[in-house]
Order: C-alpha cells, then sequence, then structure tokens
C-alpha cells in the first residue's frame, strides 16, 4: 500500500512534482506513466526516503519510508540498476542486502535464479555487466528481502523483449499474490500490458489516473461516414456531442451501437465505426512528450 | 539500404537467457521483522565494503605493504639496531598517510558509486550507517596499529637474532597512545571530509592539499603561522610522538585543531547526509 498525499518537490523555481496525490492498493498493477523529466523518477526516490519533498507525504504500508523497520523486508525498491559499485560482482551485491536485511544466504542464490543470472555471470563484476543484467540483479536485489510492495522505476528498460514478458509475468504473478506493484514507463504499451491502473504524470502533475479499462474505454466512439455531415447533424438531434476529427471522421461521445442505430435511422453509409479505445490516452501521452521535446530543443 | 541488427549493451559474452515463465518468488517462512537492522549487521556490512572491491583490497594491502616497507628500511638503516617502540613509531606516519583514505572512500562510494540508492533505501535511518561506516574504519584503523605491532615486533626479533642486537623491548603505554591517537583521528578527519564533500576526489585532494596549504600560507602570513600552531593538525599531532612531555596548551592545541578539523566536518557532515537527496 502505497499513499501519496499533496506530494510537491521544488528545486528552486523549478517544479519537479506539483501536488500529485494518488493511492497503489494491494492486488494491483500501477503503472506510473510519463515521458522522460514528468517527475516520475522525483516522486519514487521520494516514496523511498531519499528525497526530501517540500510538502506533502508519501506512505508506504502507512507509515512514512524511514519508520519502516528493516524496510527491505517490506518494500522492494529497483531505482536505478546503474548505480552499482562496478567493481562489486553481482553475487556480492545480493549477499550484502542479504546481509543488512537478515535473510538467509541461500535467498541470494534463489534469486540469482530466478532472475535468470547463472553461477559463472554472477561472479562477474558489475563493470562487466550489460543494462539487461544490471536490470535483472537489481530486480533480485528488490525481491530478496520478500516485501509485500514493490517500486520499481523503468524495470524493463534494457531488458530484451523475451524479459519484458518475464517481468511483465513475474509483476502480474506478484499482483494476483496480493502484492502491491508501482512501476514506471515513458512507454504507453508496456504499461497498457501489464497495469490494472494507470496513473499518467506530465511536467509533475497527475493529467489523469484510474483503472486501465476506464482510462481506455472513456474515449467514446470514432465513426467515419459517406455523408459526416449528416451524420453529425442526426447525432447532434439526439443530443449526442460531436466534433469532427483531425484525420476526417468524427468523434462522438457515445456507445457505438449508438452510434451506428442514429446512422441506420438516418440512412448514412458507415465506413468505420470503433470504440475510441486507447486514442484518448495515446493522444494525451503523444501531447505530453511532445510538449516535452520541445522543451528540451528550446533548452 | 542495408539494416544491421546490432545489441543495444555491448557484453562480453553472450548472457544467459532468462526462463520463458518467471516464477514468482517464494516466500521467506516466518513474520516480517518489525525491529530494526541491528547495528552489528550494519557494521559487518561497512567491514565487508572495504575489501570486497579491488580498489579497497588493494588500498588495504597497500597499507600493510608501506608498514612492512617501513619496517625494512629500519632495519637495514644502523643495523637495524633499534629500540622495539622506534619500529613502532616509524610505522605511525606511513600508517597515518594512507588509513584516512578507508575512512573517505567508506563514506563517499556510496554518492560516487551510487551504491546509497540501494544502501539508503535498506537502512533509511542514514546516522546509523554512518556510525557504522565512522565504526568501521576505526576498526580498520585499529587493526593496522595492531598489524604495525606485530610486524614491529618480528622485525625487532628479527634485528636481535639476526644482527647481534641486544634489544629494548619496552613500550611505554605513551608512545602507544600517542601513536594510536594520530592514526586514529587522521580516520576520523577523513570520515568527516569523506561525508562533508561525499565526492572521493575532492574529499582526498582535500584531505591531502590541507597541511601543505597551512605550511605555505604560514610561511607568508606571520600571524597566520600562529594560528596554524592551533588550527595545523600535522602540527597539533606531531607533539603526540613525546605524548608523555605534552604540555597543557600543547593538548589545548591539539583539541581545538581537532575540533575543528575532526569534530566539526563529521558533524556538519551527518547534518548535510541527512539532508542530502540520494540520486
Amino acid at each position: 500500500m502505497i499513499h501519496v498525499d499533496r506530494l510537491t518537490k521544488r528545486y528552486g523555481p523549478f517544479t519537479a512534482v506539483d501536488d500529485i496525490s494518488f493511492e497503489v492498493r494491494p492486488g494491483q498493477v500501477t503503472g506510473f506513466l510519463g515521458p522522460n523529466g514528468a517527475g516520475k523518477s522525483t516522486a519514487m526516490r521520494i516514496m523511498a526516503g531519499l528525497t526530501p519533498a517540500t510538502s506533502g507525504t508519501a506512505t508506504v504500508l502507512g507509515r512514512a519510508y524511514g519508520h519502516l523497520p528493516n524496510p527491505g523486508r517490506h518494500v522492494g525498491v529497483l531505482l536505478d540498476a546503474s548505480a552499482q559499485h562496478a567493481g562489486r560482482t553481482g553475487r556480492e551485491i545480493l549477499s550484502l542486502s542479504a546481509i543488512m536485511m537478515g535473510v538467509d544466504r541461500r535467498r541470494v542464490d534463489e534469486m540469482l535464479d530466478l532472475v535468470g543470472l547463472t553461477d559463472k555471470e554472477a561472479a562477474r563484476r558489475v563493470r562487466n555487466y550489460s543494462l539487461g543484467m544490471r536490470q535483472r540483479l537489481g530486480i533480485a536485489n528488490a525481491l530478496l528481502g520478500d516485501p509485500e510492495v514493490l517500486i520499481l522505476d523503468e524495470p524493463a528498460n534494457g531488458l530484451d523483449p523475451a524479459g519484458i514478458r518475464w517481468m511483465r509475468d513475474l509483476l502480474r504473478g506478484y499482483a494476483n499474490q496480493g502484492g502491491t506493484v508501482l512501476l514506471s514507463s515513458h512507454l504507453l504499451n508496456e504499461i497498457e500490458r501489464v497495469a490494472d491502473e494507470i496513473i499518467v504524470i506530465g511536467h509533475g502533475r497527475i493529467v489523469a489516473q484510474g483503472t486501465k479499462d476506464a482510462l481506455l474505454s472513456g474515449a467514446g466512439t470514432y465513426v467515419r461516414s459517406t455523408d459526416d455531415a449528416g451524420l453529425a447533424a442526426a447525432l447532434a438531434l439526439e443530443d449526442v456531442s460531436v466534433s469532427p476529427a483531425a484525420t476526417g471522421g468524427l468523434h462522438v461521445d457515445a456507445e457505438p451501437m449508438t452510434v451506428g442505430q442514429v446512422a441506420a435511422a438516418s440512412g448514412v453509409v458507415l465506413v468505420e465505426l470503433r470504440s475510441g479505445d486507447s486514442r484518448g490516452l495515446e493522444d494525451m501521452f503523444l501531447e505530453l512528450t511532445a510538449a516535452t521535446a520541445r522543451e528540451e530543443v528550446a533548452a | 539500404m542495408s539494416t544491421t541488427v546490432t545489441e543495444p549493451v555491448a557484453s562480453p559474452t553472450a548472457e544467459s537467457p532468462l526462463r520463458a515463465t518467471a516464477r514468482i518468488p517464494e516466500r521467506i517462512p516466518g513474520e516480517r521483522p518489525t525491529a530494526a537492522i541491528p547495528f552489528p549487521r550494519l557494521l559487518l556490512v561497512e567491514l565487508r565494503k572495504m575489501v570486497d572491491t579491488r580498489a579497497g583490497r588493494w588500498l588495504l594491502i597497500g597499507i600493510g605493504a608501506v608498514i612492512a616497507i617501513a619496517l625494512t628500511i629500519m632495519f637495514f638503516n644502523e643495523s637495524g639496531h633499534h629500540r622495539f617502540e622506534e619500529y613502532l613509531t616509524a610505522t605511525t606516519m606511513p600508517q597515518a598517510i594512507l588509513l584516512p583514505i578507508v575512512g573517505i572512500l567508506a563514506v563517499t562510494a556510496e554518492w560516487s558509486q551510487r551504491t546509497g540508492l540501494v544502501t539508503y533505501t535498506l537502512e533509511p535511518r542514514r546516522s546509523r550507517v554512518t556510525w557504522a561506516k565512522f565504526i568501521g574504519a576505526m576498526i580498520a584503523g585499529v587493526a593496522a596499529i595492531g598489524l604495525s605491532l606485530a610486524l614491529a615486533a618480528i622485525i625487532h626479533q628479527a634485528a636481535i637474532t639476526l644482527r647481534g642486537y641486544g634489544g629494548d623491548w619496552s613500550l611505554d603505554n605513551n608512545t602507544l597512545l600517542g601513536a594510536s591517537l594520530f592514526v586514529l583521528l587522521g580516520v576520523a578527519q577523513g570520515v568527516g571530509f569523506g561525508m562533508l564533500l561525499r565526492n572521493t576526489p575532492a574529499a582526498i585532494v582535500l584531505y591531502f592539499v590541507l597541511p601543505t596549504a597551512w605550511a605555505i600560507v604560514g610561511d607568508l602570513v606571520s600571524w597566520l603561522d600562529g594560528a596554524a600552531s592551533w588550527l595545523d593538525m600535522n602540527r597539533t599531532m606531531n607533539a603526540l610522538f613525546v605524548v608523555e612531555s605534552m604540555t597543557g596548551e600543547q593538548w589545548a592545541q591539539l583539541g581545538t585543531s581537532v575540533a575543528v578539523w575532526v569534530a566539526l566536518p563529521v558533524t556538519l557532515g551527518i547534518w548535510m547526509l541527512h539532508r542530502a537527496e540520494v540520486k
């Protein structure tokens, strides 16, 4: 369980996290989606007690992270897989964590096996690891203490497609067993495929949040016909709001069936009729990304 | 146009693949702990971190080697006819130069190598980690002193056996105390500088430049020379070599310099380290 309440983080005049509130519930995978620089990592560092908040609170399992006793046994955190001493071996890194948490050293072997790092690879120094291997080691480290809550920042970064699917299965299974999972990504598809709940963040603010189904379905209907103007007029008579789509056709704030019935009644021939699916979310996300990209160019 | 497919990140050898289906990690039997991490475990981890990288291991081996070299030089100097105490004192300076780096690295590696991201999420009470580092570095210092005692004894015995030296095993407690203080205060200063700067090169450079800077500035500006006798740790600590004859003023000078260069950096360092953002 993670509660974030009116969390704000400012760096001088720059507001990295701007008054965000949300809740991450057990038994679900919550996706934290936003373009690079949107404030995801800052928010996650605050949740893990590494960055002090300017105002607002973040609690994990009902307490501020800093007040959790032996937090590694309650919360698994992976914020940056590259943040490891390049001169330590993978096994040594897990062993240090195991000693700190007080878990059996056999658990180190189990976790190495779980993430598919062989004995030989685990004996290698981390400087010789690929990003994907570091990511797997980081996940092993996060799972080492058998936590109830997982906080993972861009865990799929550097994983190959098989690795990304593996990660998805793992997080799904973990949540199904009652675990709480918060993972961030800057890729909509990645989040879409694993998350039950999605929180979209841009410029430090939450721009959308809700269940995946709600976010993906609330987009109404897209319709294209041989006579869009006529169809729009007919729909307007039914008190349904209609707006022309930039690419031609109409966005209609109603179920596809309603649109189809109106079209049939008014004798308009439909060319395309489908629910707005992820269009709204994707449009919004692309807008956010584009705005960020523009700022990066300007800066 | 031809398309080439390259690995996103070059790895020296092929990676082992992940299994096709993910297993969910097994539960650790028993309740999740409600007690904080016991301090000895933190200390154990910090001690282990000093030796589990090549850099750390070689630094410690280097300290041992320097002690051995200093004693060897003594052994060939004046046919090795030196008292045990003299052998011991000869090891103090090399230790005092290198051991503070152990203290510096213990703190700065968390920031320079960014391991703090893991360390401080596993123990968010950062002052506990800091004290574990402080005590860990002190233990390294005590171990080095112990090693120099043992090696000095061996070389002294060798001088007696091989060089026909009469030998003098007397060891004044004050000498041992002075030498130990000399070494351990340096280690503490290293930890303090490390916490203050949280950057390996900066802390090491400052640590080595500071005494030289004092010497230069003290020579140039006469009134600063007066201040240096109270603030230049190199000078105030030199009195420790003849600790039995230290005057009250010398103790006060030592105390002042230690307050400024050890107590203040450690206190300020802990305060800053608590507020610092771990990135």
